[in-house]
């Protein structure tokens, strides 16, 4: 019967391969055509092994300490220490290496946490639309015109200085918010729009069974988009409010911490690896986003995709 | 020709935005936990002595008194003076003071990322899809990507300690003295009204890596924005007949639609010139140039609340009216906006 | 004399917000007594700095739109991912918004003189 065909058309889906699923999906052959996306791509893969294999193999507490008298200090990079040591001796490498850790996990938590919040709220302000609507999406609005780093810094100051990086990863989490309940509630409008929807809710379905099981999954592209996009910008934003005083607790290995050091140490000194390896694998981490969500938005956009002739 | 009227209707519009901005400070400090007075008295101040710096201020009254009374200070600019950070100089003083500098930083990144960030984006949008484009996009992808307090640093260690060839920090060379020239507060307009040639060099010289970093990002942005723009323009009716008919005709209409393109990229000078004031609290720090950004972030360390008040006041103005200044240059590239 | 549409019809927005937050004022203040168990006036002044921070929001965002709804417009609409934002439909929800914030902020000094 019905159930049995349904069972059929599952099993051919299947059986059709991947390379055809991602032909058949405009999005991903897009996507997977745009070489600078996938660089991209490797380029964050490569970072999270690099944390991973950083958070598995290297003690946080060793490379926290000074090693004054056991290591040079300020030793020039060279075989044993290819990175060189900073002004209590510690070898570079493996705190660069650490700070990988740091960036992917605080990145993931403050993207996530804004993603979350501002899922929900967009859902809501769609679904239940009108005055609900309003009061979310225009507070989130004016939150949205402030400068990023600038509302940061005024959010920060709430929080107690104890929290050391997560203080920044709360701040963050408020200011990235409005961006993604901003752009969920577009996508579930549209997909509000559509008359399936009435005839589920006609059909008896609850409110909240409506917005996890039929909305939800609409939205997932343009969410997958702007959390790329904003994984770059939060962990510039971490580093630049470490960078400022206002995170990482010093000793810590996160790369705006050891940046704010080279600045404030190693300029006048000529000690130029400081700043340069951390800030070389900050700004890789951060490229490597801003090319894949860069990627990703041409391939979700239907103006980008049509070229001129 | 000059649109009187609209300008007049946009300056009304500062009004709103300093009370709104006024409304939102003065309630956050109040919800905030934390006693200001006995931050302002430290620790281990006597109950007298806070009980002074409480009737001094006026925390004893009703907040809505306060609120009223902040109100007017805050029409005539006056927030008392600095608690911690340089006591006994009014906040009114120390803006004077520190505003210039980072004006004078943001205007010349500005520029710097209007000179160069719209030129690529047409050239971007004009050869889509080949070399130069994939090259000047990926340009400016990292040019976003690249933190100022990376770029900086690396900038000032190859040419100030490697080369040799350009200043460290600071703002002019420190055998001269700008305060007898002071006119503007912004020592490259200064040094120049004066006349003193070397004065004047010495200020570019210091002036040229900072506004590179800080205009890099504008200049990234507005590339990326003019490319789309233009891309857009250039796929529209118009074009196409315009394109088919050859190649003369072709430069014609990209003329054309290179006005038309400019629009939407003249109204996001407007809303970035906000970030560019968040580049330049990170610029400043780098540079050691002591402007309003180092100034806010020192106030919000510390607690002085008369200059955070008085700081983000003042970014709250200067942004309102950069973004005037922007409404006027869209109503002379669209005047349909006039009416 | 009657007034233009368009008056009247912000007005009715204000004042539609302003009579939401004049019920919310004292709804506050009673909630912050009882639950966290401040002092009346005490929870007055902060029913005041609520109402403000919204007051403000609505102000600025007002003013925000009207100043750069076109930016934002173009912005959204060539960087970001769409969204459909409008300036029309901002300014109509911040004079709602600052309509409440303003309702809090005069009845939240009466509540605090009668009980203060």
């Amino acid at each position: 019967m019905s159930t049995e065909t349904l069972r059929d058309g599952e099993a051919e889906t299947a059986s059709r391969g991947l390379v055809d699923r991602i032909r058949a999906s405009p999005f991903l052959s897009q996507l997977l055509s745009n070489r600078l996306a996938l660089a991209g791509l490797a380029i964050i893969i490569a970072m999270l092994v690099i944390a991973v294999y950083a958070r598995l193999t290297l003690d946080l507490e060793v490379i926290s300490r000074s090693q004054l008298g056991t290591n040079p200090n300020r030793a020039a990079p060279s075989l044993e220490y290819p990175f060189g040591t900073d002004g209590q001796a510690r070898a570079l490498l493996p705190r660069v290496a650490y700070g990988a850790w740091y960036a992917m996990l605080f990145g993931t938590v403050t993207v996530g946490a804004s993603t979350v919040l501002g899922v929900g709220l967009g859902i809501v302000a769609a679904y239940y639309g009108d005055i609900t609507d309003n009061v979310i999406m225009r507070t989130m609005d004016v939150l949205l015109a402030f400068p990023s780093l600038l509302l940061a810094l005024a959010l920060v100051s709430i929080f107690p200085d104890e929290l050391g990086l997560w203080r920044a990863v709360a701040a963050l989490t408020l200011v990235y918010t409005p961006r993604f309940a901003r752009v969920v509630r577009g996508a579930a409008l549209t997909v509000l729009e559509n008359e399936y929807i009435d005839a589920t809710v006609a059909l008896g379905a609850t409110d909240p069974r409506v917005l996890v099981k039929h909305v939800l999954p609409n939205c997932l592209a343009p969410i997958t988009v702007q959390s790329t996009l904003n994984f770059g910008l939060a962990i510039i934003d971490l580093a630049a409010l470490s960078f400022l005083g206002f995170g990482a607790s010093a000793g810590t290995p996160s790369w705006g911490l050891m940046l704010s050091n080279g600045v404030s140490q190693g300029l006048l000194t000529g000690v130029w690896w400081w700043s340069f390896f951390p800030g070389l694998f900050l700004a890789l981490t951060v490229l490597g986003f801003n090319l894949l969500g860069d990627g990703m938005r041409d391939a979700l956009d239907p103006r980008m995709r049509e070229a001129v002739d | 020709m000059f649109p009187k009227r609209f300008v007049l209707k946009r300056l009304l519009l500062l009004v709103p935005v300093l009370i709104g901005v006024a409304t939102l400070v003065f309630s956050i400090l109040h919800l905030s936990p934390g006693d200001p007075a006995l931050t302002i008295a430290g620790e281990r101040a006597s109950q007298e002595f806070v009980e002074r710096i409480r009737a001094d201020l006026g925390l004893n009254d009703p907040i809505w008194v306060q609120y009223i009374d902040f109100l007017g200070n805050v029409v005539r600019f006056d927030f008392g003076e600095s608690y911690v950070i340089n006591r006994n100089t009014t906040v009114r003083e120390i803006m004077a003071n520190t505003l210039p500098v980072t004006l004078e930083l943001a205007l010349y990144g500005q520029l710097f990322g209007i000179l160069f960030g719209i030129p690529l984006g047409v050239l971007s949008a004009v050869k889509q899809d080949t070399l130069t484009d994939h090259g000047t996009r990926v340009g400016a992808l990292a040019g976003i990507s690249v933190p100022i307090f990376w770029s900086g640093p690396l900038l000032i260690l190859l040419f100030a300690q490697v080369l040799g060839v350009l200043p460290t920090s600071g703002r002019i060379s420190s055998t001269f003295s700008v305060s007898p020239i002071r006119v503007t507060g912004m020592v490259t307009i200064d040094t120049l009204l004066a006349g003193e040639w070397d004065m004047f060099k010495s200020a570019v010289r210091h002036m040229l890596l900072p506004s590179l970093v800080i205009g890099v990002y504008s200049m990234a942005l507005i590339s990326r924005m003019m490319r789309s723009s233009m891309l857009e323009v250039v796929r529209q009716d118009y074009m196409r007949t315009a394109r088919a008919k050859g190649q003369g005709a072709k430069i014609t209409v990209l003329k054309h639609g290179f006005r038309n393109a400019l629009i939407p990229v003249v109204t996001i000078i407007g809303i970035q010139f906000g970030g560019l004031l968040g580049g330049a609290v990170l610029t400043e720090t780098v540079f050691a140039i002591g402007g309003i950004g180092t100034l806010l972030v020192e106030a919000i360390e510390v607690g002085d609340y008369p200059i955070v008040q008085g700081t983000v006041l003042t970014f709250a103005f200067l942004f309102t009216l950069v973004n005037l200044v922007v409404d006027i240059t869209y109503s002379y590239l669209d005047p349909r906006i006039q009416q | 004399m009657p007034l233009p549409p368009v008056v009247r019809e912000r007005g009715r927005l204000v004042a539609g917000g302003a009579a939401v937050g004049s019920v919310a004022a004292p709804i506050l203040v009673v909630g912050l007594v009882v639950v966290v168990g401040v002092g009346p006036l005490a929870a007055a002044e902060t029913a005041f700095a609520f109402g403000g921070l919204w007051f403000g929001l609505a102000l600025l965002g007002w003013a925000g739109s009207v100043a750069s709804g076109r930016a934002i417009e173009a912005a959204q609409e060539r960087l970001d991912v769409g969204s459909g934002w409008t300036e029309r439909r901002s300014r109509r929800a911040m004079a709602r918004i600052g309509g409440f914030g303003a309702g809090m902020m005069l009845v939240a000094p009466v509540i605090g003189t009668a009980v203060g």
